[in-house]
């Protein structure tokens, strides 16, 4: 007998050993991940999930170009042409787009993922040192608010379009999302819901955010004047924008460069060179060899698609000696050259535009913030080599004039036309072929999501 | 919970053992001799064991044995691998006589954790033996089951080295959780994970040596796939590797060699044909603008004139920038040009042999096999050492070690431009060598403007495949060790206890360089490059006891309890790199751009408890249970753990009174079985909720969320029923087994859909149900045996029904050709139903098919591709599927006929749009039967107009929908054994020639390469079926030798 108890015993230490030992093992961690509570756990962590949003933010489908493409395919007729073999953008370029879109689904998530992962920095601001938790939250917010303000603008009506509080704008999500219920179905809020969000996020952005900021490329409090500056212009709200656009200018952050195509840097010896900010890139997203996108290179540029060119049409009213002519010129006039490097940062903001702003908002306010606004006028004319206008010349027309051809196809198109209420081509600045529909999935799982008119 | 059954588990092993204790008592000694009944030959390696115990001996050289038996023995049982099974009452001295046939019921066949003679099974397992493996032309083993055993279905994706075979047991049981089968070697569960990086999947089966496989055992039914518990939903594959007997050595050689074509090719244009073609579609492409655009024009010859001129300049570019296009003098089969000689060679070498302490199985393997496809070929060295030894009266211990090195040298998969097969796009006026450079076309381009010298970029009309066979690699190198070392205690007489520990260890490197050449397709003007090294080490044991007590003649006890733990973690890196100072540099250490780098790592564990007790009643009623608690870390907390059991009852009613003496019905068993199993093939970590650094920008580095939690995430789980039949008569020379089985799959592991503004897009949920139902027909029978002639004949066939009968109203696959739709089986076709050209004016038709107010659908047809609804167009699904198999033996020559067959499956022919589009779509050559296309009012064709670039009807639709059935002759052997009057004056034991055809014929209607295909690019559990300028199955003809001394 004691044999086999010897037997019997050795078998059973070595199931009992293998049983108690295995156990743990069922309790495996990702190497290449983390898990949510273990990623908030320092300031560091915070840190790197604003780094994050930047990423999310700089998309393909969200800043990285296509919100801008979106813009300019939609508010441009026969002044561009399109090419592409992209089904998505040829629907947007003729102003005939299905619910299931897929550019307009998949911006629709990527949107809301950059604004998530805003939220879970604001949740967790706390963590971060004090020393720098103001300037995080300000730049979440000021990211969270432009994305908010291209949603607001692509998926509802204008604001000058009806009553903005009775329009439906798009879901405001402002806390991160932490486990799956039905209140993840967010319905639309107000189109001024929206802006006052908006506003409220980049106010609190200006107040918080460094004047400077080491890296030269995340937002600052002039990032934030300047973005404060296109939503007031974009409610009608001169004086506001006035303000805005002048604390912009007067930081004294960035200046205009010598040359409207320094604005544009490029360099034809190797078009696939990283390129910095210049100094009158107020913000911009920014891309390298492994991150970021620039999609106005990938449709308007010769080293991209090249599936937006150029037609006539749009350069009827340009004076001849205006040297902004020069980034299409090389091209022949059939391609802008503007965004012709392969990794460039994608512009978002120019200082230019402020002058712009400043110059139309004093002009209908009849004020003289910072500046008159044929000085301002003047600023962005006299860059271009054209000669200054007089102060009889100056009119609401030549200050839009200078605006559409110093701004063309950075993105601003589809909103001026509905701002200023023009038409595009047949579409008038309101029809609802101008509005972007709610993605099809969307209502399909949140069947509270209204659609917009017209679809 | 858990600790709960570990508890349970831990008092049942020791229930086990005091039941064990007990039961003790005295020896005594027997002898005898065991002689083959053809001959009279003694039988060595034949297996005599005390029956109801572990208690066995190996006949030795002379097929003597001596075994002592316990005093309250009754019964022997004497078997042999490829003879019947006899049982005999214990006697000092026992001769037996064992003779061939009778073979489907007293096998040995191997279930989980333990074998089980064939008569006494009650669950279903099909097996599959060396003898219609071994030494078939093929590259890995899955493909020689092919048509071997009913419900089993086997479909290799194309005809490229090494790469992905689907199996499927019993159909799909997954929508998108793993649908392929558990693979255990030597009751080691083995790395199956594609670890290709070039879009098309390879198989780290095909790492195995086919000729190592003693036998394959399939678990169908939940009975015998539940001890497998939450890996069983997809059936169980348990591979036996070869050991050696006692008795004399043995050494073998094997050798064969043959060659290697498509099965089939298609018929593309000529260059006369290619054209003219696309002169008149030219033509008509002008009369349709005029007719459409009148204001675009001032006359419709204007039109014409356009579009022919357009079509004349991009003949003369194609034509290497000259007029030869218009006497057609060059006319380039590009087709042939994808394709190469295949020469194949196999050589194994295997010594075997033992004494009843120690026996070993040695063996050794070199494959070298070329590619039907340009620049794919496939080197393969296996070794293997099987030792099993009796250390004492009660211990044996024993291994089982692999080694392999497979280097792949691949191509690119179905979708790129690269891959060689897609050269069938090129025009036929396109010389292979570009006379204004006497190199390959497109490889040079003195021309161009910012690269002299450098590829041309717009000629040939796509980038030349031939320039990546010339200027590019892709290979792939693997070695794996795979292994085990087991002991085996026999504890008490009716005790044992078994461990195994095995290893698997599988590191891969791929090698990819992209020299200048391929600068149009690759974008590397100074050539690039890719390298990945992958690390998978997988460790299993398994730790069990088997309690056999003898309790008497009447009662049969069998258990098993163990638990089995496996753990794998899988390192992996790939780095890309751009810019090598010229072609003598083709590793990344001299690329001037170091573009990307990744490595990352990952791990999963299984720990099980199971038992099962198989218990026979007067040797006719089977009963046997069986159970598996598993968990997962695949799982959370909240559902880690699973239970999975099992039931099934066997009754052998020709063993009863009233049929005992029935002269033509010698066998009959009934048997049911119902069991629950799992499925937990998804990704690793699906049920946290997870950041990773992703979110880098503008080089600083950042963090993102990417996953939502679930962590009620639980196991998809199959409930299964299976009755099945076994009938022999004739004294069991014809034998039927019949199953019909139903598998109900509930909580699907899905992903389901997010709303958007959360900031996720969907969460892996158990959600929605599917059902997989069919019956299976398998034919034994032995049509003539005599002393010099023998014909046996073996069928099986299948039908299995998949339907989705739940996915919570979602829709997976939506944008492909292949759907996951609720009603219909996975995988079915849906697009618009095509309705030939219109024989008014040409175009491309489609029936509406829109619902009407009483239900039906609108058959009327519209030239509205938009306005056409889409409908369930085909099925990715076969009806039924069949082996049939014919041997025939005359003295030593031998011939083996096996036809295998797929019947009502569709294929969709994916590159359709392109080359049979009608001239409609680019200047791609079209097969000739778009010379069929619509020409004048009234035609009846299903060709539409040809109108070049007006696409008409090349948009998805049943238009390229084809029958995917076929029959084949998978396998034609001629064999002949050498007369041992010959061989022994060589000293040799045996020697066997023979010629052997795999996929000499097939019958089929399809109209593509082959109809087994499944572009790689894009195979899933849903997309099935869809030919992609995919690579046509390989017909082999070999010629090879056997030699045993």
């Amino acid at each position: 007998m004691t044999h086999y108890k010897y037997k019997l015993l050795s078998c059973l230490v070595a199931v009992g050993f293998a049983f108690s030992a295995c156990e743990k093992q069922l309790d495996l961690d990702p190497y290449a991940s983390v898990e949510e509570s273990k990623a908030f756990q320092t300031s560091a962590d915070v840190e790197a999930a604003l780094v994050g949003a930047y990423s999310r933010v700089g998309d393909d489908n969200v800043l990285g170009g296509d919100m801008g493409v979106y813009s300019e395919l939609l508010g441009n007729d026969e002044q561009i042409g399109w090419s592409g073999t992209y089904q998505g953008l040829t629907q947007m370029y003729n102003k005939a787009i299905p619910v299931n879109n897929d550019f307009v689904e998949d911006t629709w998530k990527e949107a809301y993922e950059a604004i998530n992962v805003c939220n879970n920095v604001l949740a967790a601001i706390d963590k971060v040192s004090e020393g720098k938790r103001d300037n995080v939250e300000g730049q979440a917010k000021f990211l969270r608010g432009i994305v908010y303000f291209e949603m607001v603008r692509l998926y509802a009506k204008a604001w000058n379009d009806g009553n903005p509080a009775e329009n439906d704008g798009v879901p405001l999500v402002l806390t991160p999302t932490r486990e799956v219920s039905e209140e993840l179905k967010v319905n639309r809020s107000k189109v001024s819901e929206v802006y006052t969000q908006i506003i409220s996020d980049l106010t609190d952005a200006e107040s918080k955010m460094w004047d400077k900021i080491d890296n030269g490329f995340y937002a600052n409090r002039t990032a934030a004047a300047a973005l404060l500056a296109r939503v007031y212009l974009q409610k009608g709200d001169y004086a506001n924008a006035a303000d805005a656009a002048n604390r912009a200018i007067e930081s004294n952050e960035n200046s205009l460069m010598e040359t409207y195509a320094e604005a544009f840097p490029v360099n034809y010896d190797n078009t696939n060179a990283l390129v910095a900010n210049t100094d009158e890139d107020i913000f911009a997203m920014q891309v390298t060899l492994n991150t970021g996108y620039n999609d106005f290179n990938t449709f308007f540029s010769l080293f991209g698609r090249g599936d937006i060119y150029i037609n006539p049409e749009y350069y009827e009213n340009y004076e001849a000696a205006d040297d902004r002519l020069s980034v299409f010129a090389l091209n022949n006039y059939e391609y802008t050259s503007k965004f012709d490097m392969v990794y460039g940062n994608v512009h978002i903001i120019r200082l230019a535009e402020m002058y712009l702003v400043r110059a139309e908002a004093n002009f209908r306010a009849g004020t003289a913030v910072g500046a008159k606004p044929l000085d301002d006028i003047n600023t962005i004319r006299v860059r271009a080599l054209l000669e200054p206008l007089t102060g009889a010349q100056l009119n609401l027309d030549a200050i839009l004039l200078e605006r559409y051809h110093e701004l063309s196809f950075e993105g601003h198109r589809l909103h001026d036309v509905k701002r200023l209420e023009g038409s595009v081509g047949s579409f008038p600045w309101n029809s609802p072929k101008l509005v972007l529909p709610i993605p099809e999935r969307e209502i399909k799982i949140n069947p509270g999501l209204t659609q917009n008119e017209g679809y | 919970m858990h600790v709960t059954k570990k508890l349970a588990a831990l008092l049942g092993c020791l229930w086990l053992l005091l039941a064990a204790v007990s039961v003790q008592g005295q020896t005594r000694q027997i002898t005898g001799k065991v002689t083959d009944g053809k001959d009279g030959a003694p039988l060595i390696g034949a297996t005599v064991t005390v029956k109801g115990t572990s208690q066995s001996v190996i006949t030795g050289a002379d097929g003597s044995f001596q075994l002592s038996v316990p005093s309250t023995a009754k019964t022997i049982v004497v078997s042999s691998v490829g003879f019947g099974t006899k049982e005999f009452a214990v006697s000092d001295n026992i001769n037996v006589v064992l003779t061939t046939g009778d073979n489907s019921l007293s096998e040995v066949v191997v279930v989980g954790y333990g074998t089980k003679i064939k008569r006494d099974l009650t669950g279903s397992v099909a097996k599959v033996g060396a003898k219609e493996l071994g030494n078939t032309p093929v590259t890995s083993f899955e493909s020689a089951l092919q048509g071997r055993a009913a419900g089993v279905q086997v479909q290799q994706q194309n005809g490229k080295l090494g790469q992905g075979i689907n199996v499927k047991i019993r159909g799909s049981a997954s929508v998108t959780a793993g649908n392929e089968p558990l693979y255990v070697i030597d009751g080691i569960p083995v790395t199956t994970r594609d670890l290709s990086s070039n879009g098309a999947p390879t198989s780290p089966l095909a790492d195995i040596n086919t000729n190592d496989i003693e036998s394959i055992e399939i678990l169908k039914d939940a009975s015998s796939a539940a001890i497998y518990g939450s890996r069983g939903s997809n059936g169980v594959v348990l591979i036996t590797t070869k050991k050696g007997k006692a008795g004399k050595s043995r050494i073998d050689f094997g050798f064969f060699a043959g060659k290697q074509k498509p099965t089939n090719k298609r018929e593309f244009l000529n260059s006369q044909q290619y054209v003219d073609g696309f002169t008149d579609a030219s033509v008509r492409a002008g009369k349709y603008d005029y007719k459409n655009y009148p204001g675009d024009w001032t006359d419709e010859q204007e039109a014409i004139d356009y579009y022919v001129g357009r079509a004349e300049s991009a003949f003369t570019r194609f034509s290497a920038g000259n007029d030869d296009w218009k006497t057609a003098k060059v006319n380039t089969d590009w087709q042939e040009e994808a394709f190469q000689n295949a020469p194949i060679a196999q050589y194994d070498l295997s010594l075997s042999g033992g004494n009843e302490k120690t026996t070993f199985y040695m063996g050794g393997q070199y494959l070298d096999q070329t590619g039907i496809i340009a620049r794919n070929s496939m080197k393969r060295y296996n070794g293997r050492l099987n030792i099993d030894h009796k250390f004492n009266n009660w211990l044996n211990i024993g291994t089982n070690l692999s080694f392999a090195r497979t280097l792949n040298y691949r191509v690119s998969n179905d979708n790129a431009f690269s891959t060689p097969l897609q050269s069938v796009a090129l025009s036929p006026i396109t010389p292979t060598i570009d006379p204004r450079t006497g190199l390959l076309s497109g490889e040079s381009d003195p021309d161009r403007a910012d690269n002299p010298g450098g590829p041309n970029q717009n000629y040939p009309l796509y980038y030349n495949p031939m320039l990546s066979v010339k200027g590019a690699y892709y290979n792939t190198f693997v070695n794996r060790s795979l292994g085990n070392v087991y002991g085996q205690a026999q504890i008490l007489k009716n005790l044992s206890f078994r461990s195994e520990l095995g290893i698997d260890q599988l590191n891969q490197t791929e090698d990819a360089y992209y020299g200048p050449i391929t600068e149009r397709n690759t974008t590397y003007p100074k050539g690039g490059g890719f390298a990945s090294a992958d690390r998978i080490f997988n460790f299993n044991t398994n730790n069990f006891f088997r309690f056999a007590p003898v309790i008497n003649e009447d009662n049969d006890l069998d258990a098993v309890a163990g638990m089995s733990f496996q753990k794998s973690n899988w390192y992996t890196q790939t780095a890309t790199a751009e810019a090598l100072p010229g072609n003598n540099y083709m590793k990344l250490v001299s690329a001037a751009t170091k573009s990307d780098a990744v490595s990352s790592e990952q791990d999963f564990s299984f720990l099980s408890y199971f038992a099962r007790a198989n218990y026979k009643f007067k040797d006719r009623y089977l009963v046997a249970v069986s159970g598996r608690f598993d968990a997962s870390s695949r799982f959370g907390p909240n559902n880690r753990w699973g239970f999975f059991p099992a039931a099934s009852l066997g009754w052998i009613v020709s063993d009863e009174n009233f049929l005992s003496e029935s002269k033509v019905l010698s066998f009959l068993k009934l048997k049911a079985s119902y069991g629950l199993t799992g499925n937990a093939e998804i990704g690793n970590y699906p049920w946290q909720k997870l950041w990773n650094g992703s979110g880098a920008y503008g080089s600083n580095p950042g963090q993102i969320p990417i996953q939502m939690a679930n962590e009620d995430l639980k196991w998809e789980t199959t409930a299964s029923f299976d009755f099945g039949a076994e009938i022999g008569i004739l004294n069991n020379r014809i034998s039927f087994e019949l199953d019909y089985y139903i598998r109900n799959t509930k909580d699907l592991l899905l992903n389901v859909e997010l709303p958007g503004s959360s900031g996720y897009t969907s969460q892996l949920q158990n959600l929605g149900k599917l059902k997989n139902q069919g019956f299976e027909f398998t034919v034994n029978s032995d049509n003539i045996v005599t002393r010099d002639f023998r014909w046996s004949t073996n069928l099986n066939f299948s039908i299995n029904r998949n339907k989705i009968t739940d996915l919570k109203g979602q829709e997976l696959g939506v944008g492909g050709y292949n759907r996951a739709r609720e009603g219909e089986p996975i995988g079915v076709f849906v697009s618009r139903e095509f309705a030939g050209a219109d024989p008014a004016n040409g175009d491309a038709l489609y029936y509406k098919n829109t619902v009407l107010a009483d239900g039906k659908r609108d058959r009327s047809t519209t030239n509205d591709y938009n306005e056409a609804e889409e409908v369930v167009i085909g099925s990715p699904n076969p009806d039924f599927i069949y082996g049939f198999r014919n041997n025939l033996t005359y003295r030593g020559i031998e011939l083996d006929i096996f036809l295998q067959g797929v019947q009502g499956n569709q294929v969709y022919d994916g590159g359709g749009q392109y080359y049979s589009a009608s001239f409609s779509n680019g200047y791609d050559n079209q097969t000739v039967d778009q010379l069929n296309a619509w020409k004048n009012p009234g035609d009846i064709t299903m060709v539409p107009e040809a109108r070049r670039g007006w696409a008409n009807g090349t948009d998805p639709s049943s238009r390229y929908i084809m029958n995917g059935s076929y029959l084949r002759v998978k396998q034609l052997t001629l064999a002949y054994n050498l007369p041992q009057s010959i061989i022994k004056k060589a000293h040799l034991e045996r020697v066997r020639v023979y010629a052997r055809g795999q996929n000499l014929w097939t019958i089929t209607d399809y109209k593509g390469w082959d109809p087994e295909v499944n572009a790689d690019y894009q195979a899933t559990n849903i997309n099935q079926g869809v030919d992609f300028y995919s690579v046509p199955q390989a017909k082999v003809i070999v010629f090879g030798i056997n030699i045993g001394l």
